[in-house]
Order: structure tokens, then C-alpha cells, then sequence
């Protein structure tokens, strides 16, 4: 279960080949067909992709809540060294939900309750995972110091989520996600509705509770200059599939360090993507973000659309839309290997593999 | 902020029903006018047959004069729109004169004492009925959209398709006969035995009374209320912040009467007064048919004998009733929705 | 919008509502009253009931508050079912004179528990005929039920009811066999059938039981004069059990009542809710579209009647006025159309800033032209489904003022027939074959337009904010 890697220390979450299926009256949905990784304490582990590839899905199967009619059907799911996958809802809810493993959801402003004020929706959360007598006054310093440290004043705790400004809702939302103390944190695009000057302050915020707090992040959005930013490494899906995972430099290829750049936008990608190690989807996702400073005559997009998860071609998933597919692709499903250290990429052409290339 | 929303909308209220009792008053213009002429001409008769000592040239003459003195006190003997003003006036004043023939039950005439003594009858019917609707409907429908589709649900919606279309006093009829002459378990009808007994016997009889009526109603009621509140908490169920309060590991319970309850409340109190409301109407022939002695038996007796007066009044006061539950149903959705209720500070 | 393209539109809407397992019951319940309300009139056991509703003539062979002929399954007295006894022979003896006997048989096997409430006998014929009306009883007593001359005529009912006209030959009968019993009996207390049909024995008066076998009764008409003749006799056996549904208690077949409501119904619900919801869509349209006064005068007007209580306002001015059921159909059109009218104002606002609408405007067409070509095709499918959904209502209001002995007394309503349960002692009398079906009919008429229109509104509602 736990593994130890070239970091040496366990692994804080760790996912493997985690299948889940929407049960509709079509028939089965795969919509995360065998992924595994691992997240390591104090990390970021970026998750990117189309719309529909199955990252919200599986943010919500880390905490044990696949959106019906889905269902978790083989895998596993540790988060600190505690199974998740097959324990009861009761277990889940008291013992894993929030207090090992907490969400910030997308469009944080929905999230929150209308009709109850902060404090209650804070205080009722504490309730259900309490163990041991702490009084109220114990409770109210502990929100406080949470809305603190997330730059927000004492007096939103009276306040109903209507009463508070997109990127206050967010804060508080954050706050609330980590002030059970949970070891890991899933962030499902928490800045994509929010402006470009918020999105930057929410991001650096997040950068330093991470640090201060010794939380570990998956980070979930299709954007890739955010993921740039925030993420130690990034796991790219497609189709229900990890198809490539490795650091921001394997994938991105910037050496230079990141840091927060006070008041700054979004980093830049580089101009020119790394070629040939990474998957042709990736390839792709990169070339077709545009970028402010270089004329384009014409947007770069993928043609064709994501494969019908009913029932997913027999070989890559991609092949239909790659312009790199050879009759293996089509035939055979390329494995996840690693191509660099602890890179890994699920595509025959970036594996250099034999049969590929004589085909 | 509220204040002014407030005084805002009961005054709209109190416009419209104004305008309503001037457009009953143009309509029934010519019966009314009628009924009031034979009224004051008999009771000038009544007056006239205490006179002793005067002749017949000399009546005639009394009589005339006093009726005349009465057509000008009521303005009958003005145009059209000046009759149609003064009546409106009236009305709104709450004088609706006398009664043909209904007697309030120390043998006045007087059509305002009639209604006043019919009225708290009517409106402990309607407010158990609505009490009971309200708490059964959110507990029937909260239980119905915890297992969508499930047996409970499906039951619950085909009873509520089948009760959508059927009236409400025939029910009644079927009831008196169930439980009144089949099994003569209630009364079949009235508010109290005869002779009817006092303190605490006297309550008790009267909820004996009460109870076929009120079980009817509620029966009715009931379904469709259920229906709205599973309709509604569905759809809450669907929001974000219900999955959020989840992934807090808050238990389900609790989400369903406390999240999802709390924040379907205005719409569920909206449709629900809304309906019952509307069922209001259905209630005048119920009460009839029970022979419960409130506004709707009013109606009942005023329309087998013809008596123009009193359907008048209880038209007038229907509306009004009407108009009420309206302005009370904004004024609580106001209350209840905190985003109207704190000035839509955002 | 050609007529293919019609068809298409509606062959794709029709895979869609086959989907909807409700629409289609609804439809199918539709169908079947459609079918009653067209038909039913024709086929039902009383044809000329609608004219004759409340004509007592029509009605006088039907037992009086009968329960319906089933019911006899469930009882252990079997009460006697109505029928019509045939001739078993028919002859006539000619006599010296001119003269001439004609004489009918009847046979009646008879099984019941109980005695039939009457006999009725019909002589069609002309002229004075002397009559004679002989029963054989399966105990091989024969009882004379009628002996007398009577005048004859065509055209007239000629009609003689054992109940009413045979007391007197009861008390003979009895009296051949015991006159002390005889003596006690007063002609105007008995029931001369009930006697007829009994078994001899000092109970007869009190409990009487029931003779079962085969019964013949003949009929004998002395013809003095070729000028005078006697048609074929019919006997109407009268019994405690009659038709589908019973009777009421002015004798009237509630089956076929029931089914001529069904007519009434559907017309007084479509053509109200057509009527209003047309109205209700077209000035919808025009007060959005066009704004300014027609939006000030139609708003303002759609407040006034949207507060007002329907039924207390129907029944004041029912009371008063005492329309035809025309005009009520119309009050009811008055209040009705502010439904249709509130959601497709608010449609052809958000309909009216898309930019088709501007497109056509820029073209130059006309106003009417948008509104009745680009607008008013989009709401229109959605205005079948408010059509249907209407429809439950406006049923029971107006039963509900039928009830109240304020509807139009020409037409036969399930309403109606509800006004003479209650205020004939249909509950009183625990007579519940005349209080049930009406107001099941009233809740299944409307729960099927409620299937109807849920489905119609689900398939149809134009999704405005995908578009």
C-alpha cells in the first residue's frame, strides 16, 4: 500500500487502479477505467483535462461520494494509510470526510448553504466530526483563527454567503475546507469563476496555507497556465485514463524556479513546448493555448470529440484524434511507463517503443 | 427595508379590493338596487301598520313621504353612478344592510352580524385544516424525495394525480355516508348535538363536529402539498451546496431537514398558501354539505333561498379573505427569504 | 409551415410522448370517453334520455332507487332483475259475432329471494276492450290480477301496473284460500305483488317467502267491433335490481345519466379551455409584444381577476343572473385565460429581445405578422399542454355550480345528477350507486387530461434558455 519513493517519505494519499462507473439506463459508463497515483506530503498534484475526461469524478471519488448513479467498482483508495474504498458511509462521514480528506468545490459560490450564516455552517461541520467536549468558546477562536488566516475579518461568520463578495465566498469555502485539519485537500477548479487579480491572490493564499500547514493539494482544473503555477506535478486525463504524469518541468519544460510573483498574473507557458517525451495529448493541450505575446494567425484545436465511455475503443483512447496513430495504437492500449524519472506516459510513440516505430 | 415592502404592499391590496367591491357594485347593480327598495318599502309597510289615528288619505301620505325620506338616505333616488358609489361605499364600510330571510341566531336581520357570527366558524375549519395540510404535506413529501421513484413516491403521486380532480364536497357526500349513516361513527353534519352540552362535554362535542370535515379536507389537501414539497426538495437536493454540506460529512438527515428544508421553505410556503388558498373556494360547499355554520353554509342557504343581501356581504367578504392570504403570502415569503428580509444587501 | 413538414413535426412528436407512460394512459382514458360522449348516447338503454331527463313519464317503469343488477352477485337475497317478459304465444279465437278473443301467453321462470317491486303491463290497441289478466303460479293456483273494460287508444301509454292497480285482486286471492286472513288485509297497506309472488301461508302478510318455479300470465282481450284492435302486449317486469349503475330516486337509469355527463364534460371542458387558453396566449402576446397601454390596461386587468375567488364569484352571479350553460362556459373563459395569459407574457419578453424577432423587424415585416408567424408557432404546442392541464378545473367548477342547483337545468351533468343525490337523500339513504360513479367520473375525467397535459407540457415546454 504505501510505497516509498525516491522522496522517502510515505505517501499521504495513494490511489490504485481506481475504476468507477456511472450506472445509467444506457448501460455502464467508464469514466475512471484503472488510475493510480500517489500524493506525497506537502505536494500539489495538478489534475488536468477536457471537459467530461473524469477529474471532477474522481475528486469526488477521493472523498468517497461518486456522483449518482456512479459507483466505485474495483481499486483502492488510501488517504494517510486508511482504506477508503468498501468501508461503510458512516465510517466515511465520520472518520474520512473532512477530517482526513477535504473538497473545495467548483463554483464555491453554490456551495455554501443560503440560508444558514457562516458560523453555523462552520460550527455544524465541527459538530459531526467532534470527539471530546470542546466548548463553544474553544469552537469560535478556532473559526476565527481559520477566517484569519484566510484574510477575512471577524464579522463574516454573522454573515449569510449571500452577503459576501465571489472571492470572500471562496476564502471562506477554503477556510472551511481545512480547518478540520485534514491532511489532504482536493481543489476542483477553485479560481475559474473568479477574476484574473482574484484568481492570483487565491492561488498565492493557497500557496502559503500549504506551506503553513503542511497540507498536501490535488488540484483539478482544464487550465493549464493555473496548473503551471500551483502544481509540483501534474497528471493529465484523458478518457477515464491518466495519460501522462511527471513534474512541471518534464511536462511544461521551465527550469526556472516558481515563486509567487506579487500581484502577478499568470505564469507563462514557454513558447515552445518540450516534443518529444511527452504525450501527443498533452502536446496538443499545450499548443493550443494561446499566448499573449505571440501573434496567432490560427487558434490550435484537437479535432474530433472524446470517445464514448460506454464502450471505449479496444486500443488508445486518443488514436482517433492523434496524428501520431499507427495500427498499434488502434490495436493495443499503451500501459502507463516511465520514461523519465518518475515520469510516466501512457502513449507507444513517447515510450519509443520497437513495434511502434517500425510501423 | 422591510417596512416599506410592507406598507408597499398592503396598501396595493387594499387598492385592488377597492376597485373589486366597485365592480361588484356596478354588476349586480340592478338586483341590488331591487332588493333594497322592496326592503325599505316593507319596512315603511311595518312603520305604517303601528300608525293609529290618521286616515287612508293621510297614510298614503306618511308612507310615501317616509319611504321617500329613505330612498334619499340611501341615494336610490340618484343616477346610476352615484347609486353604484354609494353602495360601494357601503360596502366597503362593512354595511350590508339586512338579510331576505337568514336570521343571525338572536333573529336579527342584520346581514354584518350574520357574517361576524358565521366567520370564526369558518376560520377554525380553514386554520386546523391548513395547520394540519402544512405539517403533514412537508412530512409526507420530505419522506417521498428521500427514495425518488421508489414505492412511496410512486404511490404518493398517483394518489395525488387521482385527489387532483376530485371535489372536495364529494368527498364529503361519500364520508357522511361512510362514517355517518354506514358506520355511524361522526355527526353528519352541524356544529353541536341536540341539546348541546357545555365546558368540557361542549368542547369535546364540538371537535366531535369538527372532526369529519376537517379529515375530509385534510385528505384532499394533503396530497397535493406533499407533491410540492417532493417537487421542490428534488430540486434543492440537486444544488451544489447539498453535495458540499455532504463531503462535510454532515449526515443526511440533517441535510434534509435542515439544509434542504430550510432553504425549499419560501417556495414550499409560497405554493402551499397558494393552494390552500385556493382551496378556500372548495371549502364553501364542503362546509354546506357538513352543514358547519360558517361562511361557506352561507352561501349554501343564501343561494336555496334566494337571499341577495347576504350573498352580496359574503362575496365582499370572500374577496377580502382572498386579498389577505395574498399580501400575508408575500409578506412571509419576504420574512422568510433572508436575502429580502436583511434589504438585499449583497 | 407546409403540410410535410407538419407531419414530420409531428411524427417526431409523437415518438417523444410514446416514451411517457402517463401521457399515453391519459390519452388512452381520452379516447375512451370520447368514444362514450360520441357514441354513448346512441348505444346506452334509454336513447331518449337527454331530452326526457326530467320528464317523470319517461321514467315511470324503473324501479325507484335501485341498486344496480350486479350487486345481486354480492347478495345473499337476490333482489329481482328488471326485465321484459316475452309472448310464448299469441292467438287469436274468433267468436260468433264478428267477435273476437285474442289471447296472450307470458312465461316468467322465477328464482329470486325476493318479489319484483311491479309488473307492468302494455296494451296497445284501440277502442274498449274488456281486458283480463290471469296469473298461473308454479303451485298451480291462478290468481286474476285485472278484470276490466278499458278504453284503449293509439298513441296513449295503455299501460297497467300490477302495484297500483291490483290491490283489490290481491285481497281475492287471498280470500279463496283464507278468507279469516282476507279479512285483515287492507287493500290500500299491501303490496299486491309481493302477495302474488309468495308462497301461501299464514305468513303472507308479514314475512311473505318467495314462490320460485315458472309463472304464466295470460292475457285475454275481448274485441267486440272490427274497429277496434289489440297489438302485441308487452309485460315489464320491474325489479329491486336495475341497469349498469342503478336508478335515482325519480326512477331515472343513473348509467345512462352518467354517460351523457360524459358528453357534456368534454364539451364544456374543451371548449373552455380552448377558448381561454387562446385567449389567454393572444393577449399574452400582444400585451408583451406591444407594451404600452395594452400592457398597462391587460396587466392591470390580469391582477383584478387573478384576486378574485373564482367559485364565490360564480355562484353569486349564477344565483343572480341564472345563465345558460353558455354563458357560463364564457364567465369561466374570463378567469381562466389569466393563466396562460401570466407565463406566455413572461415567454414573449424573453422571446421578444431574440434576435430572429430583430431579424424580421430589420426584413420589415409587419407586427401581426411576427407575433402570428414567428412568435405564436413557438408557444403554440405548449398552449395544448395548458389546454389539458386547464381542464380538471373548470370540470369541477362547473359541477360545483350544478351542485348548488345553479346550473343549467337543459343539460344532464354529472353535476346535475350530484344536485338531485344530495337533495334527494342519496346519503341519507346510503344510495351509494347514485353518489359514486358521477364524482368518479368527474375524478377520472380530470385526472386523464391532467395525464395528458403533464406529458404534453413535459415534451413541449419550450426550453427558451438552451436555445
Amino acid at each position: 500500500m504505501s510505497e516509498t519513493t525516491k522522496a522517502e517519505t510515505a505517501p499521504v494519499l495513494c490511489v490504485r487502479d481506481l475504476k468507477l462507473r456511472y450506472f445509467t439506463s444506457k448501460g455502464a459508463v467508464r469514466a475512471i477505467d484503472g488510475v493510480s497515483f500517489d500524493l506525497y506530503p506537502g505536494e500539489t498534484l495538478g489534475l488536468v483535462g477536457e471537459s467530461g475526461c473524469g477529474k471532477t469524478t474522481t475528486g469526488l471519488a477521493l472523498l468517497g461520494m461518486p456522483s449518482p448513479p456512479g459507483r466505485i467498482v474495483a481499486g483502492s483508495i488510501a488517504i494517510d494509510g486508511t482504506e477508503i474504498v468498501g468501508i461503510s458511509d458512516r465510517s466515511l462521514r465520520r472518520d474520512v470526510r473532512w477530517s482526513k480528506i477535504s473538497m473545495v468545490f467548483q463554483g464555491a459560490m453554490n456551495s455554501l448553504t443560503p440560508v444558514y450564516t457562516i458560523r453555523k455552517l462552520m460550527a455544524e461541520t465541527w459538530r459531526e466530526h467532534a470527539s471530546g467536549g470542546q466548548g463553544d468558546a474553544a469552537v469560535e477562536a478556532l473559526m476565527l483563527r481559520y477566517l484569519h488566516l484566510v484574510g477575512l475579518p471577524e464579522k463574516v461568520l454573522d454573515r449569510y454567503p449571500h452577503e459576501l463578495s465571489g472571492g470572500m465566498k471562496q476564502r471562506v469555502v477554503i477556510a472551511m475546507a481545512l480547518f478540520l485539519e485534514p491532511k489532504v485537500v482536493v481543489m476542483d477548479e477553485p479560481t475559474t469563476a473568479l477574476d484574473v487579480i482574484v484568481q492570483a491572490q487565491i492561488l498565492n493564499l493557497l500557496k502559503k496555507l500549504k506551506r503553513e500547514l503542511g497540507l498536501s493539494y490535488i488540484f483539478i482544473t482544464h487550465d493549464l497556465a493555473t496548473e503551471a503555477e500551483i502544481a509540483d506535478r501534474i497528471m493529465v486525463m484523458y478518457a477515464g485514463l491518466i495519460v501522462e504524469l511527471g513534474t512541471g518541468e518534464q511536462i511544461f519544460g521551465h527550469s526556472e524556479p516558481r515563486g509567487s510573483l506579487p500581484g502577478s498574473s499568470l505564469r507563462e507557458l514557454p513558447s515552445e513546448p518540450r516534443r518529444t517525451s511527452l504525450h501527443p495529448y498533452t502536446q496538443k493541450l499545450l499548443a493550443s493555448t494561446p499566448r499573449l505575446h505571440k501573434r496567432v494567425s490560427e487558434l490550435a484545436f484537437i479535432p474530433g470529440s472524446p470517445p464514448d465511455l460506454l464502450a471505449p475503443p479496444p486500443g488508445c483512447r486518443f488514436a482517433p484524434r492523434c496524428s501520431f496513430a499507427k495500427a498499434k495504437c488502434v490495436a493495443e492500449e499503451p500501459p502507463a511507463a516511465e520514461i523519465g524519472p518518475g515520469h510516466l506516459v501512457a502513449c507507444w510513440k513517447a515510450r519509443e517503443d520497437p513495434e511502434y516505430e517500425r510501423q | 427595508m422591510y417596512r416599506y415592502f410592507l406598507l408597499k404592499r398592503v396598501g396595493y391590496g387594499i387598492l385592488m379590493y377597492v376597485v373589486m367591491i366597485c365592480v361588484f357594485s356596478t354588476l349586480f347593480n340592478g338586483v341590488a338596487d331591487r332588493t333594497m327598495r322592496a326592503q325599505i318599502d316593507e319596512e315603511v309597510a311595518q312603520e305604517a301598520s303601528r300608525l293609529r289615528n290618521l286616515n287612508e288619505g293621510q297614510l298614503k301620505a306618511a308612507i310615501a313621504s317616509r319611504r321617500e325620506s329613505k330612498y334619499r338616505q340611501y341615494h336610490l333616488d340618484e343616477s346610476l353612478p352615484s347609486r353604484i358609489f354609494w353602495r360601494s361605499v357601503r360596502t366597503l364600510g362593512f354595511d350590508f344592510g339586512n338579510s331576505t330571510i337568514i336570521k343571525a341566531s338572536n333573529g336579527d336581520r342584520a346581514v354584518s352580524r350574520i357574517v361576524l357570527e358565521a366567520l370564526p366558524r369558518t376560520i377554525v375549519l380553514f386554520s386546523s385544516e391548513v395547520v394540519l395540510v402544512t405539517i403533514l404535506g412537508v412530512m409526507l413529501g420530505l419522506y417521498a424525495a428521500r427514495r425518488p421513484n421508489g414505492p412511496f413516491d410512486r404511490t404518493n403521486s398517483m394518489i395525488t394525480m387521482i385527489t387532483n380532480g376530485l371535489p372536495a364536497w364529494w368527498l364529503a357526500m361519500l364520508a357522511i355516508m361512510a362514517f355517518s349513516y354506514r358506520f355511524p361513527i361522526f355527526p353528519s353534519g352541524g356544529i353541536h348535538s341536540n341539546p348541546a352540552p357545555t365546558h368540557f362535554a361542549g368542547f369535546l362535542d364540538y371537535l366531535w363536529h369538527l372532526s369529519l370535515p376537517l379529515m375530509t379536507l385534510v385528505f384532499l389537501g394533503v396530497w397535493g402539498t406533499a407533491y410540492l414539497v417532493r417537487n421542490i426538495v428534488l430540486s434543492t437536493l440537486q444544488e451544489d451546496f447539498v453535495t458540499a454540506a455532504r463531503a462535510r460529512g454532515i449526515p443526511e438527515r440533517k441535510i434534509l431537514f435542515g439544509h434542504v428544508l430550510r432553504s425549499s421553505m419560501p417556495a414550499i410556503m409560497t405554493l402551499a398558501i397558494l393552494g390552500l388558498f385556493g382551496s378556500i373556494a372548495g371549502n364553501i360547499i364542503v362546509e354546506g354539505i357538513f352543514g358547519w355554520p360558517g361562511i361557506g353554509n352561507l352561501y349554501f342557504i343564501a343561494v336555496q333561498q334566494n337571499d341577495v343581501p347576504i350573498l352580496m356581504a359574503t362575496l365582499a367578504i370572500e374577496t377580502l379573505v382572498n386579498m389577505l392570504g395574498f399580501v400575508i403570502l408575500d409578506l412571509a415569503y419576504g420574512l422568510l427569504d433572508p436575502r429580502i428580509k436583511v434589504g438585499g444587501r449583497a | 409551415m407546409s403540410v410535410k413538414d407538419g407531419l414530420q413535426d409531428f411524427k417526431e412528436f409523437w415518438k417523444e410522448f410514446s416514451k411517457v407512460k402517463q401521457g399515453l394512459v391519459g390519452l388512452g382514458l381520452l379516447l375512451a370517453f370520447a368514444f362514450l360522449g360520441i357514441f354513448g348516447p346512441l348505444i346506452v338503454p334509454f336513447p331518449g334520455a337527454s331530452k326526457h331527463w326530467r320528464d317523470i313519464d319517461y321514467w315511470q317503469d324503473n324501479p325507484q332507487a335501485a341498486p344496480p343488477a350486479w350487486t345481486n352477485f354480492f347478495s345473499a337475497r337476490k333482489g329481482v332483475s328488471s326485465s321484459t317478459l316475452a309472448a310464448i304465444t299469441a292467438e287469436t279465437e274468433a267468436l260468433e259475432g264478428g267477435a273476437s278473443i285474442a289471447s296472450f301467453v307470458f312465461d316468467y321462470p322465477f328464482f329470486y329471494d325476493q318479489p319484483p317491486r311491479d309488473l307492468i303491463l302494455r296494451v296497445p290497441g284501440s277502442g274498449q276492450v274488456p281486458l283480463s289478466v290471469t296469473l298461473e303460479r308454479p303451485d298451480g293456483l291462478r290468481a286474476e290480477l285485472f278484470r276490466e273494460q278499458v278504453e284503449l287508444s293509439e298513441g296513449s301509454d295503455n299501460r297497467v301496473s300490477v302495484a297500483r292497480n291490483c290491490a283489490q285482486a290481491a285481497v281475492e286471492f287471498v280470500r279463496g284460500r283464507d278468507a279469516q286472513l282476507a279479512d285483515g288485509m287492507n287493500a290500500d297497506l299491501i303490496k299486491p305483488v309481493d302477495i302474488f309472488f309468495a308462497k301461501l301461508g299464514p305468513d303472507i302478510l308479514g314475512s311473505p317467502v318467495t314462490l320460485k318455479g315458472d309463472y304464466k300470465i295470460e292475457i285475454r282481450a275481448l274485441i267486440v267491433s272490427p274497429g277496434f284492435r289489440v297489438g302485441k302486449p308487452s309485460i315489464l317486469v320491474s325489479g329491486h335490481v336495475s341497469g349498469i349503475l342503478g336508478t335515482d330516486a325519480s326512477k331515472r337509469d343513473i348509467f345512462t345519466g352518467v354517460v351523457i355527463g360524459i358528453r357534456w364534460a368534454l364539451v364544456i371542458g374543451i371548449l373552455t379551455s380552448v377558448i381561454s387558453v387562446v385567449a389567454g396566449v393572444l393577449l399574452g402576446i400582444i400585451a408583451a409584444y406591444f407594451g404600452g397601454v395594452a400592457d398597462w390596461l391587460l396587466s392591470r386587468l390580469y391582477e383584478l381577476i387573478y384576486l378574485l375567488p373564482v367559485l364565490p364569484f360564480l355562484i353569486v352571479v349564477s344565483a343572480i343572473f341564472k345563465p345558460s350553460i353558455w354563458t357560463l362556459i364564457v364567465l369561466i373563459c374570463a378567469f381562466f385565460w389569466t393563466g396562460s395569459f401570466k407565463t406566455v407574457y413572461s415567454m414573449t419578453l424573453q422571446i421578444k429581445e431574440e434576435t430572429f424577432v430583430e431579424a424580421s423587424r430589420a426584413l420589415g415585416s409587419g407586427k401581426w405578422r411576427i407575433v402570428f408567424k414567428h412568435i405564436g408557432p413557438i408557444l403554440l404546442p405548449y398552449s395544448f399542454a395548458s389546454m389539458a392541464l386547464s381542464i380538471p378545473a373548470i370540470i369541477v367548477y362547473e359541477a360545483s355550480v350544478s351542485l348548488l342547483g345553479l346550473g343549467d337545468a337543459t343539460i344532464v351533468s354529472w353535476g346535475q345528477i350530484l344536485e338531485s343525490a344530495l337533495t334527494q337523500g342519496a346519503v341519507i339513504n346510503k344510495l351509494w350507486w347514485w353518489v359514486i360513479p358521477p364524482g368518479l367520473m368527474i375524478a377520472l375525467m380530470g385526472m386523464s387530461f391532467a395525464f395528458l397535459g403533464t406529458a404534453l407540457d413535459k415534451i413541449l415546454h419550450p426550453k427558451l434558455k438552451t436555445r
